[in-house]
């Protein structure tokens, strides 16, 4: 019976008939052979040709079987060497002796050319399986280091890219836990042009490579479209689209968008699929929650994506708490789950806002829990507005080429005005005049206002006065959307103008639409703090802009910048 | 039917041994004389244990199986005390093994001629 | 078996059960529930009875699910929902895409 494979053979037996009648059975078969008269001779060999088959006789003089068989597999090491004892010996306390000595199989006198080959084959087997296992637990060390090579870089990409926005703002505490983006969390905040704060809080499905992955291309779209003066819907919109796009059909990221205004001391927000965020009193009273009304990102078609938000007033010292659901599913032994319950009776029990977090961590660990490492929370104060100037956009162009002697009319009719926001696109055009780009809060900031307030007070004909507490912010923007959702007659028209003056330059803004109109001279013969109840945002408008008028009844809003 | 030797294991050795045939009978031989002296030169109950251990080994390879037997009767006696009678067995091994010696010489001129 | 199949040629209504944790371990034999049918169903039930927890995992097969079912013109309902379940499933509005019981 040929062997598949010649191996080579080490044969140590002391009777010298027996040997050259082994030694020639092997060869038969195929093999190459060596051989010994005695252990000492056999462990010599064997530390000399390394073959992969002993086949040992147990007892010989010098050194026996056994102590030739423990000394070639400890020569041997990892790998298997199968040895096979030549024994006559028939007491079971003999052959345990040859098991323990490290003995693999028996063959007996007479010798039979076939048993023998049989169980060489068979022993083969079990070596070439063992030599593959050690081979491929080498590959897989190899293939573990190189991923977690890879993981390091990656994960120091993805931390330049989480956090690249404003996060360090002093108004914002916010704990991940070191891995969270590893896990899919996302936080990232930033400002807009005229100092509003986009925050995102988002969550992946699925954890490492996979989850972190898609985090890159929503960053991407959250600070460029934030950087732009965009507001959440059409930021919202877009990433929804991206995610859908790039993602597979099972993953998605769960996410809560805030757009905090300073200067209108509100918020916006938008939750899809993210655990309750809640809003809080200076002293930590549970003012409302802002529960998840949408799906998550990247799971509808852009058709039938819902971009609706929900706006609610926030006074100055309130506070957002945002978390991760890593929080709430924080298990004890019996798997019993953390909870909204206990999170709530933490936050009641709270009552120092700088310690809340460090209050939550504890609960979390007094809980028994295994400490997770997908832990995200985020605090934000409501603080005054025009505490800290946003950083300044980065251009990136070479400087050249400036319009300065020229202007545009854009009317907006009907349909038109249901989803379509002019004003990044304005914003956009305005900063390629250089002398503008120091402007650009001012211009965002007067140009969104002048805009909403053409659009809802002159053609939907909203009430600001609505706008005086959290049922009427509710009631406002219910109306706002019920209204627009219908016909819309009218428009909007904006006329820009900007011509060389003096030194520089200047900047006309006229906003006009078509509504009713409003008693320009009673609301500026009001007090000051009144005249921003009349929702045509008369202060900040006059503080932000020189020259600021309010024209043809009130239909058209006029202003100038110089520069 | 022959007591002495199993031809059928004979028949299969010189298959198996192809050329080399003559010199393990040779080998066998020269081995024998040697297992016999340590049969003859033993100190105590192990050392013969052992040496008829070895040659019932060598023995049954060859297809001489009454030597084979005989040593394994010697093997087991020796493991039982008081060691009675064994002068008489080693005795009997001797003149067994004389039997086929004379027989393996045969074969050795046979094939040596063909 | 985690996963059982149903499927009624009267009703061409496919059943799909799963038992103990629906996560990401079940990856396979769910999708296997529906791809291996040789009709395709009118409508699918997921029934979960016997569901003793759902991850975002399980979210992500049920979408897998109806997109391979046509999407928007799919017929997919979630029964016996405990209210574990279908905390998890309201959270993520999944009930503005499928039928949840």
């Amino acid at each position: 019976m040929p062997a598949d494979q010649a191996l080579r053979v080490l044969i140590a037996e002391d009777g010298a008939a027996d040997r050259l009648l082994l030694a020639q059975i092997v060869r038969r078969q195929g093999h190459e052979v060596f051989t010994a008269e005695n252990g000492e001779q056999a462990v010599a060999l064997f530390a000399e040709k390394r073959p992969q088959l002993v086949l040992l006789d147990a007892l010989m003089p010098v050194m026996d079987g056994f102590e030739a068989a423990r000394q070639i597999k400890a020569l041997a090491g990892q790998a298997l060497v199968p040895i096979i004892f030549l024994t006559s010996l028939s007491e079971d306390d003999d052959l345990v002796r040859c098991l323990e000595a490290g003995g693999d199989d028996f063959v007996a006198k007479p010798y039979s050319a076939v048993i023998l080959g049989a169980k060489i084959h068979a022993m083969d087997r079990l070596r070439r399986l063992q030599a593959t296992v050690l081979e491929q637990r080498d590959q897989i060390t190899r293939h573990h280091h190189h991923l977690l090579n890879e993981q390091r870089v990656a994960k120091a990409v993805f931390d330049k890219v989480a956090h690249s926005g404003c996060l360090r703002s002093p108004n914002i505490r916010y704990l991940q836990s070191p891995y969270a983006l590893f896990n899919g969390d996302l936080l990232l905040a930033a400002f807009t042009p005229s100092g509003d704060m986009h925050v995102l809080l988002g969550d992946f499905t699925g954890h490492g490579l996979p989850a972190a992955v898609g985090a890159m291309p929503l960053a991407e779209v959250f600070y460029g479209m934030t950087a732009k003066g965009y507001g959440l819907a059409e930021t919202l919109r877009e990433m929804n689209a991206k995610l859908k796009r790039i993602l597979p059909v099972d993953m998605f990221c769960c996410a809560l968008l805030l757009n905090l205004s300073f200067q209108r001391a509100c918020v916006e927000v938008w939750n899809g699929g993210m655990p309750d965020g809640y809003r809080l009193s200076a002293s930590g009273e549970l003012l409302a929650t802002l529960a998840s009304r949408h799906l998550p990102l990247g799971i509808l078609a852009p058709e039938r994506f819902d971009d609706s938000t929900e706006v609610m007033p926030l006074g100055v010292g309130e506070r957002l708490l945002l978390l991760s659901d890593g929080v709430l599913d924080t298990s004890d032994e019996q798997e019993r789950l953390f909870g909204v319950e206990r999170l709530q009776a933490v936050m009641a029990e709270n009552l120092d806002p700088e310690r809340l977090f460090d209050d939550v961590l504890q609960a979390l660990k007094r809980f028994g829990g295994r400490a997770r490492d997908d832990i995200s929370l985020c605090d934000i104060r409501m603080v005054e507005p025009g505490f800290e100037a946003p950083a300044a956009m980065l251009y990136s162009d070479s400087g050249r080429s400036s319009p300065l002697d020229w202007s545009l009319g854009l009317t907006l009719r009907g349909d038109s005005l249901k989803r379509f926001n002019p004003v990044p696109y304005l914003l956009q055009l305005l900063q390629e005049v250089h002398g503008l780009r120091p402007s650009s809060g001012v211009l965002h900031s007067v140009l969104s206002e002048l805009y909403s307030n053409a659009l809802e007070h002159g053609l939907l004909g909203l009430d600001s006065g609505l706008k005086r507490d959290a049922s009427g912010f509710a009631e406002y923007y219910r109306q706002r959307a019920e209204r627009l959702a219908q016909q819309v007659d009218g428009d909007v028209r904006f006329d820009l103008r900007v011509e060389p003056h003096g030194q520089g330059g200047r900047l006309t803004i006229e906003v006009r639409d078509s509504g009713a109109g409003f008693d320009v001279e009673q609301v500026l013969a009001r007090p000051a703090h009144e005249q921003g109840f009349s929702g045509r945002g008369v202060n900040l408008v006059r503080r932000l802009s020189q020259h600021a008028q309010w024209l043809e009844g009130g239909r058209c809003a006029r202003i100038q910048i110089c520069w | 039917m022959d007591m002495h030797i199993d031809h059928q294991v004979l028949s299969d050795l010189q298959d198996v041994m192809e050329s080399g045939y003559q010199q393990l009978l040779e080998t066998f031989l020269e081995d024998s004389e040697r297992r016999l002296s340590q049969l003859h030169g033993a100190k105590n109950a192990a050392e013969l244990g052992m040496a008829a251990h070895s040659f019932k080994g060598s023995s049954s390879n060859m297809g001489a199986v009454g030597l084979a037997a005989l040593c394994q009767q010697l093997e087991e006696r020796v493991r039982q005390s008081p060691l009675y009678g064994i002068e008489d067995l080693i005795n009997r091994i001797d003149q067994e093994y004389r039997e086929v010696q004379c027989f393996y010489r045969g074969e050795c001129a046979r094939v040596s001629s063909s | 078996m985690a996963v059982e199949t149903d499927f009624s040629r009267d009703e061409k209504k496919l059943t799909i059960k799963v038992k103990g944790r629906f996560d990401f371990g079940r990856h396979q034999e769910f999708r296997s529930a529906y791809e291996r049918q040789p009709e395709r169903p009118d409508t699918v039930v997921v029934d979960l009875k016997e569901a003793t927890y759902l991850d975002s995992s399980a979210l992500g097969m049920l979408l897998l699910l109806r997109d391979h079912e046509g999407g928007d013109d799919s017929c997919i309902s979630v029964i016996n929902t405990s209210s574990d379940v279908r905390k998890i499933l309201a959270i993520s509005n999944f009930d503005k895409l499928f039928d949840i019981s």
